[in-house]
């Protein structure tokens, strides 16, 4: 039997396979399609401290092998989050992590010191420093190494859970922002969000999506995020967890001989509610045929030329 | 559990110019499909298209979707041959409501037509009494006409050219109703924005109830992901407006709680 169990620090999980913030919402209609309890965890869409509405107008566009979005972190705040849907997910069976958005360093303290008390039942808090359809906070910091250590630093302050850092791939070095999150005390840098993209209706001479620009995500992205992985692979000493693009078993095995410890798996899982399934399925048959016993024995063993 | 079910195309009929109407089998899509829901369909590009469900035969086993060529999903789909597989999402979201309905008008333009042709063969079904309001550009766009004969008690159509039925759109029918008409009516919408938003507004003065279904640009069609959702009035004190989801929420709404 191949053991699919795989480490981020303290975390355990089941499986290297966990559902992307934001594609998901909290996991209610997913659950509909896939059996979340064998999955290693379950990201929520990004929180704020007070519910916002998002962005107006069409929030969407299809490109070749992706999609871009500009949802603008539509989300009902953290207190509601906590009230209406955390119980509901503890359910589930999986880890919760539960991404957090926020506009200023306060935002992020603030709800770093909500959502780590001890009492509150969720497994890890990942800071998105990386959402590109908002006009503030979030990339802003990721940005910038001074960014993210300052919020990663001071969030470590309010919380003993781990944190996980979701940064950007819209920076001319990861490696530098991905050392800052380690510096600050991350437990873990997710990798990568979503590439900041833009399409044209050409009758109307305007930007498909009404916020004009929106994250690309999808099979499109999954050579830069590999790239990134592969990168910051070499100089990181905290685990990275893989996203962008991943679609099948192949996938996920690429992103963690890259150097992922796990994966998080956003669009797919959109178009094909139900792929976490037919991964693992996958994943099992590539191991008993490779003779592979612990999944996790892959991590980080890209041979270079 | 629910499931992306991979389904044969048993059957695809031009109706139209550049109009279909394609025929799956699907067990399950046909025993479950409402009126005013929809399946979301898979092309040979990246992301699925939603289409109403225009007609279900749960003991074949087999349902319908009507659709209009406008770009190249439904390029593909209105081109597909029949034995070619789908990947289909449904039956999704919310449809009209029939409850307590003493008679029905069903107003459609353009593509709306064709959940409404659900929604009336539902209506015969009930024993409620219908009324089939469609409109087109002009008589050469007219189809399925027989089809709406079928299953309303009666049918009217207008058309901007003015060239069969009463000339102009659904609005103008809606003026020709009578008081007896009216009565006790409830009015369910499909079709170009600006149409349902005419229609809501002339429902709002004649104090009828209206459903429409709202139609956004989708990605899952399930409800993860909030790239659907449709602007209605607030609930609590403060809030501007609400953001709900079309095809969760929706896409059926009553016009009464649309931003539009
Ligand atoms: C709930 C629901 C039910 C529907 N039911 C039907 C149906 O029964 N029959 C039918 O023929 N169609 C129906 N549609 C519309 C259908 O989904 C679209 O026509 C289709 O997705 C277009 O795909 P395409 O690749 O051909 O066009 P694209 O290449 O994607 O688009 C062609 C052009 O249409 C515009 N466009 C496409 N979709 C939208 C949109 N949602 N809002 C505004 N502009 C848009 C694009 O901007 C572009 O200019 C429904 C849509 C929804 C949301
Ligand atoms: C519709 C949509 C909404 C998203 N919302 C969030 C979000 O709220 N927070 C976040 O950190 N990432 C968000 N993302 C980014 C994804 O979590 C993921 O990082 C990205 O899409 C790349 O992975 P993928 O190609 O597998 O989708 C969103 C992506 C999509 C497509
Ligand atoms: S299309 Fe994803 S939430 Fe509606």
């Amino acid at each position: 039997m191949v053991d699919l169990t795989v480490r981020v620090g303290p975390t355990v999980l089941k499986s290297p396979l966990l559902l992307a913030s934001g594609t998901c919402g909290f996991g209610r209609e997913v659950a509909e399609y896939e059996d979340l309890f064998v999955i290693g965890g379950i990201c929520t869409k990004g929180l704020t401290l007070m519910p916002r509405l998002g962005n107006e107008g069409c929030r969407t566009a299809e490109t070749p092998s992706g999609m871009l979005n500009s949802v603008g972190l539509q989300n009902p705040g953290v207190h509601a989050f906590l009230r209406d849907e955390l119980p509901n997910m503890r359910s589930f069976g999986t880890k919760i992590i539960v991404n957090v958005a926020g506009h200023d360093t306060d935002d992020y303290f603030r709800m770093a010191q909500i959502l780590g008390d001890p009492s509150v039942p969720v497994d890890v808090i990942e800071l998105n420093l990386s959402c590109p359809n908002v006009k503030e906070g979030c990339m802003t910091f990721g940005a910038s190494e001074e960014g993210v250590y300052q919020i990663v630093k001071g969030v470590r302050e309010y919380t003993d859970k781990p944190v996980w850092v979701k940064l950007t791939p819209n920076v001319t070095s990861i490696t530098e922002t991905a050392l800052a999150a380690e510096n600050a005390g991350a437990g873990a840098v997710v990798l990568i969000n979503t590439l900041l993209g833009m399409a044209i209706d050409i009758k109307s001479r305007r930007p498909v999506l009404q916020n004009n620009t929106g994250g690309l995500s999808g099979p499109a992205i999954k050579p830069i995020a590999l790239r990134m992985i592969a990168e910051c692979d070499q100089v990181l000493h905290i685990p990275i967890i893989g996203c962008g693009g991943i679609a099948s078993a192949k996938d996920v095995i690429e992103f963690m001989i890259a150097g992922a410890s796990a994966v998080q798996i956003g669009t797919m899982s959109l178009l094909h509610p139900g792929i976490c399934e037919k991964i693992t399925n996958d994943l099992i048959c590539y191991a008993e045929s490779e003779s592979i016993e612990r999944l996790s024995d892959l991590t980080g063993t890209l041979l270079r030329w | 559990m629910k499931k992306e079910y991979r389904i044969p195309l048993l059957s695809n009929v031009a109706v139209g110019s550049a109009t279909h109407v394609l025929t799956f089998r699907s067990k399950e899509i046909a025993a479950a499909a409402n009126p005013g829901q929809f399946v979301n369909v898979s092309s040979d590009l990246f992301l699925k298209r939603p289409f109403g469900v225009l007609d279900t035969d749960p003991e074949a086993g087999t349902f319908s979707i009507g659709v209009r060529r406008i770009g190249a999903g439904t390029g593909y789909i209105c081109d597909a041959v029949p034995g070619t597989f789908f990947e289909v999402l449904g039956p999704l979201g919310n449809g009209f409501v029939f409850d307590q309905t003493k008679r029905i008008i069903a107003i459609g333009g353009g593509t709306g037509i064709f959940p409404l042709r659900f929604a009336l063969k539902r209506a015969r079904e009930l024993g409620i009494p219908s009324l089939s309001l469609n409109g087109f550009r002009s008589k050469s766009d007219i189809i399925l006409l027989s089809s709406f004969e079928e299953v309303a008690d009666q049918v009217r159509i207008s058309t901007d050219a003015g060239d069969f039925g009463t000339k102009g759109n659904v609005v103008n029918l809606l003026s020709e109703l009578t008081k007896e008409e009216m009565k006790d009516a409830i009015l369910m919408t499909v079709g170009p924005e600006i149409m349902m938003k005419n229609v809501a507004k002339w429902a709002d003065g004649a104090g009828l109830f209206c459903q429409v279904s709202l139609e956004k640009r989708m990605a899952c069609g399930i409800g993860a992901c909030l790239v659907c959702v449709c602007k209605v009035k607030a609930e609590a004190e403060g809030e501007p407006f609400r953001h709900v989801r079309c095809c969760k929420e929706g896409p059926v709404f009553a016009a009464s709680e649309v931003i539009w």
